[in-house]
């Protein structure tokens, strides 16, 4: 009896051996041990709202590798922990990830000090870490090349945005700004490029994220009459002052980052109050599918810039990774560069990529955030932006520039 | 501030941000009377009345005026649930470690409405209203009828504590427990009524923050520090001090944004209880010590 | 594997610190602090700014923050002593809330939201990383024991059996001649000197500190050790401090193995299950995991 029940669950644990061999192409070394990537976004606390969506982001990219026969036959593995927004326990998820997984990468971090938190652990344990954080000093921290960040130096961002707003013909305009590593430096960038163009910053506040009323706020900045008002936060404090804008009767233009303002901003505001709101972000070229494909593995919600920025954290890793001799933390940090700038063919997802690679060309990936070509910093560089504009409850893309 | 318009419309923001506190810091101090604790949980009562109330409104397409008292009946029914399966047991080890475990409370309830609704803001199906004008002061329609909505909930709290038995009795259990035992009030029940009262007044408060603002699993926890510092202004345990409280707080920090900076909003509310403690430590209308 | 030990027992240590440090304040002198990381935070910021801008020695820099801490404490003492517990839990609450907001906002001094980073480590960059946090796990350790010996002897000394006569019942204290005020403000001020030494080795582990890492998620853990391991004992503060460790760590690797919830309610489960677990210890086992056990203590 024991016997045959032995040998019935041999029998079992075969077949589905086979079964699972056959469904990643039945390679011959599909035993060996997977290649482990980890994730740390926010899925509580202040970044709550991000998070989620950002590791979607990666796990779907993850299983398109997957499906695509893996890095050089190895499957990948997605780790994850929450880093709960908070650095205390973004470095214990950090040290679970590098120490316990033993991941090659990591990927995801949002929140500044998450990252400036987790950095060291990465440079000293020879993990790449690609980030969306905006702080400009994390790039400026001595990383040897460890970190890479998709989301475009804020002093960079500002100065386009401030740009596009003076071709539009701002001339007054307002900055109000949740206290944040780049509030004080947008405010200086403003002010230096509106000066010089003829206008100038009438009204400039710093507030204090996470409250709920901002009336005393709004009332500055009508006072002020500006023609247009930069909102310089995140969702819950902006989704607040557009509502009390609208309140006030304000009826300029008002101007955010796409992070702030994404698409899911329409299910928690009427349209009448997000009409005419102008978004911001940095984008890929337009005839790019990555992103249209990843608006597509996300059903029909909207994609938001962070997740875009994710999807190509985990592409770069795993393309990466696909191209160095060695798929370890320092090949990886190595090719980065190789797959994602120079003349190679342009590829934009996974499957194409593995494909290339594989057969020993070289690619060029531009992400679903933009061209992903890095500075010896680790900043992004050479991306374009474009601009959108609210109506009827959707985005409609005004200009790439 | 040039002009006497400035002050009034700081003063009538002021207003309008307690009149959201008011509810809340209410609930706090009803418990606190009769149950001699700080329930800290008060963050997580109020975020669910505004999840109650959003699935009335939003999901089901209840008017607002329907979807509040039901934020009411669900939040004090949780916060009901919460005493009697979590706190009541804690009572006889003392006050504090009551108050520890409504901390704790507070972040289990978070994540329960975390694990059923994700942390995507929500909004309730209200259309926004534009300010009226008068003579260049505004005020928003909407608030002035969530301050309405504050002050009727407020209002019918102290009409049951003034004018009827449950209410007599309770104040009876506030001021003396042992001696209103004797005259043969039952404290438990009143423990029960005061704290799904308390709790209810959270979540009706929640719903009205909801309603100004969006909501997530942290919508009370945004407010639960002015919550907290308006009940220590009032008194703790006096119901109308809360109410004052909440303005004297909705004020101070509505002034931070012009007398100090808007980043040090809650630095005032913190100002606001070392000022009245100072002087006061019962608080401004806080009776006994 | 054994690096991620190794780590978690250094946070672990540091809790310890932090919780022993709470247990002077509210253990013995049953004064809440419900603004431990506040002190904390001021310790981090003050060894940070020192060693990083002054070049100060790091154990000069230790003993800093331990001071600047246990400055502030005196000071909060002098005003907060004779206000109840419930206020005091929510005036301490406060306190701790404003330093976060300063360290914030005045840039000048702490480099705001940037936080400071590259905060020195002893031998970090010499050995390797493993080498490093066992040095630290040593160190942080060392300060565990020196605290613990130090703050057992406080608590059976004449001094210590005072302030849990003071804790009992302050009045009795007072007609029996005792200057309670005294002695509450140099509780609290020996307290906040171990919180403020607990924040400068976290911040030299770190090597990095911002104002989020002092958000009171810090506070909640810290108070949750001490309950759990038992309010009063200083052996309890440390087992406590462990326990935390466990459920914060180990609740990572049971909410990883559940099958079909989204990560959201992954993290959802594993918060809850957090909160949970004190109030499931708190209902079953009051006195925590170490009971107090003096002859002060009148059985109700």
């Amino acid at each position: 009896m024991m016997q045959t029940n032995l040998g019935r669950r041999a029998a079992l644990l075969g077949a589905a051996g086979a079964a699972s061999a056959f469904a990643i192409g039945g390679r011959a070394f599909a035993q060996t041990q997977p290649l482990v990537f980890g994730a740390l976004p926010p899925l509580t606390g202040a970044g709550g709202p991000y998070g989620p969506a950002m590791l979607r982001a990666a796990q779907g990219v993850v299983e398109a590798a997957n499906s695509a026969g893996g890095v050089k036959g190895r499957q990948i593995r997605l780790a994850f922990e929450d880093d709960q927004t908070n650095p205390d326990a973004g470095v214990r998820g950090a040290r679970k990830l590098i120490d316990v997984d033993r991941v090659q990468a990591l990927m995801g971090t949002w929140a500044s000090s998450v990252t400036t938190a987790v950095a060291p652990l990465c440079w000293e344990n020879r993990v790449p870490l690609f980030t969306v954080s905006g702080a400009d000093s994390i790039t400026l921290l001595p990383h040897q090349g460890h970190i890479f960040r998709t989301q475009p130096n804020s002093r960079l961002q500002i100065t386009t945005g401030s740009n596009w707003l003076i071709a539009k013909g701002a001339k007054r305009v307002f900055h109000i700004a949740a206290q944040s590593p780049f509030a004080q430096s947008s405010q200086e960038v403003m002010t230096e490029r509106f000066s010089a163009a003829g206008g100038s910053v009438v009204g400039f506040i710093i507030y204090e994220s996470n409250k709920t009323a901002f009336r005393s706020e709004v009332d500055q900045i009508m006072r002020a009459r500006p023609d247009t008002v930069v909102l310089n936060g995140y969702r819950p404090d902006v989704t607040i002052l557009l509502r009390e804008l609208f309140r006030a009767g304000y009826d300029g233009r008002r101007f955010t980052f796409a992070y702030a303002a994404p698409p899911a901003i329409f299910e928690s505001l009427p349209n009448e109050v997000t009409n005419g709101l102008t978004t911001f972000q940095p984008s890929p070229d337009l005839n790019s599918t990555a992103f249209n494909r990843l608006k597509a593995s996300f059903g029909s919600t909207d994609v938001d810039p962070y997740s875009a920025q994710v999807h190509d954290h985990a592409s770069l890793a795993i393309l990466a990774a696909a191209k160095a001799a060695e798929a370890t933390g320092t090949g990886i940090r190595d090719a980065v560069r190789s797959i994602c700038q120079g003349d190679g063919t342009k590829v934009d997802n996974v499957t194409d990529g593995l494909k290339l690679i594989a057969a020993g060309q070289a690619v060029n990936f531009e992400g679903a955030s933009g061209p992903c070509e890095f500075d010896e910093r680790g900043d992004i560089r050479g991306t374009k932006f474009r601009y959108d504009v609210a109506e009827g409850g959707r985005y409609r893309m005004l200009e790439l520039a | 501030m040039e002009d006497w318009r400035d002050l009034v419309q700081v003063l009538l923001n002021g207003v309008m941000a307690g009149s959201v506190l008011m509810l809340p810091a209410i609930g706090f101090n009803c418990i606190f009377a009769v149950l001699r604790y700080p329930n800290f949980a008060i963050a997580g009562f109020a975020t669910i009345g505004a999840f109650a109330g959003w699935v009335a409104n939003a999901v089901y397409g209840w008017p607002i005026g329907l979807a509040l008292p039901l934020a009411f009946l669900a939040s004090g029914a949780v916060a009901l649930l919460a005493e009697e399966a979590a706190f009541r047991p804690l009572r006889a080890a003392g006050p504090l470690t009551v108050a520890i475990a409504s901390v704790a409370m507070t972040i289990l309830l978070e994540n329960v409405i975390r694990f059923g609704f994700g942390n995507d803001l929500r909004g309730y199906d209200l259309p926004i209203l534009r300010d009226w004008r008068f003579d260049g002061i505004r005020v928003n329609p909407q608030q002035l009828q969530n301050t309405g909505y504050a002050i009727v909930a407020a209002a019918a709290l102290f009409l049951l504590l003034g004018f009827s038995r449950l209410g007599r009795a309770m104040r009876a259990v506030a001021d003396n427990p042992v001696l209103a035992d004797i005259k043969g009030v039952d404290p438990n029940r009143i423990a029960r009524v005061a704290v799904f009262i308390g709790g209810g007044l959270a979540g009706f408060g929640g719903m009205l923050i909801g309603i100004d603002t969006s909501i997530d699993p942290l919508t009370g926890f945004r407010v639960v520090l002015s919550v907290f510092a308006a009940a220590v202004v009032g008194g703790l345990g006096s119901i109308p001090g809360a109410a004052l409280g909440a303005m004297v707080v909705g004020v101070g920090e509505e002034m931070a944004g012009v007398v100090l900076q808007p980043a040090y909003r809650s630095v005032t509310a913190f100002l606001a209880i070392l000022l009245v403690l100072m002087f006061r430590p019962q608080g401004l209308l806080g009776g006994r010590n | 594997m054994e690096a991620y030990l190794v780590a978690m027992l250094v946070f672990a240590g540091l809790y310890a610190l932090m919780a022993l440090g709470l247990n002077v304040i509210w253990g013995l002198a049953g004064m809440v602090n419900l603004g431990l990381v506040g002190f904390v935070g001021l310790g981090a910021y003050a060894s940070a700014l020192l060693t990083t801008k002054l070049f100060w020695p790091m154990p000069l820099g230790w003993a800093a923050g331990a001071v600047v801490a246990a400055a502030a404490g005196a000071g909060m003492a002098l005003i907060v002593a004779r206000l109840r517990g419930d206020y005091l839990a929510i005036v301490t609450l406060g306190f701790a809330e404003v330093i976060r907001l300063v360290a914030s906002n005045e840039i000048w001094l702490t480099n705001g939201t940037d936080g400071i980073s590259g905060i020195p480590g002893p031998w970090r960059g010499d050995v390797s990383p493993q080498g490093f946090n066992l040095i630290y796990l040593g160190i942080v350790w060392a300060a565990v024991a020196v605290a613990f010996i130090l703050l057992a002897r406080l608590s059976h000394s004449p001094f210590g059996r005072v302030l849990r006569a003071i804790r009992e019942d302050e009045d009795v204290a007072a007609v029996a001649g005792k200057p309670v005020l005294w002695f509450k403000v140099r509780a609290f001020t020996i307290g906040a000197a171990v919180l403020g030494a607990a924040g400068a080795l976290y911040a030299h582990y770190n090597a990095y500190i911002a104002p989020e890492g002092f958000a009171p998620l810090l506070t909640i853990y810290i108070v949750l050790a001490l309950t759990a391991g038992g309010v009063g004992a200083m052996r309890g503060a440390i087992i406590g401090a462990l326990f935390v460790m466990l459920l914060l760590e180990g609740t990572r690797f049971l909410s990883g193995a559940i099958p079909g919830v989204s990560p959201v309610q992954k993290a959802a489960l594993r918060e809850g299950a957090i909160a949970l677990s004190l109030i499931l210890l708190l209902r079953f086992r009051p006195q925590g995991l170490i009971p107090e056990t003096t002859r002060t203590k009148a059985s109700p």
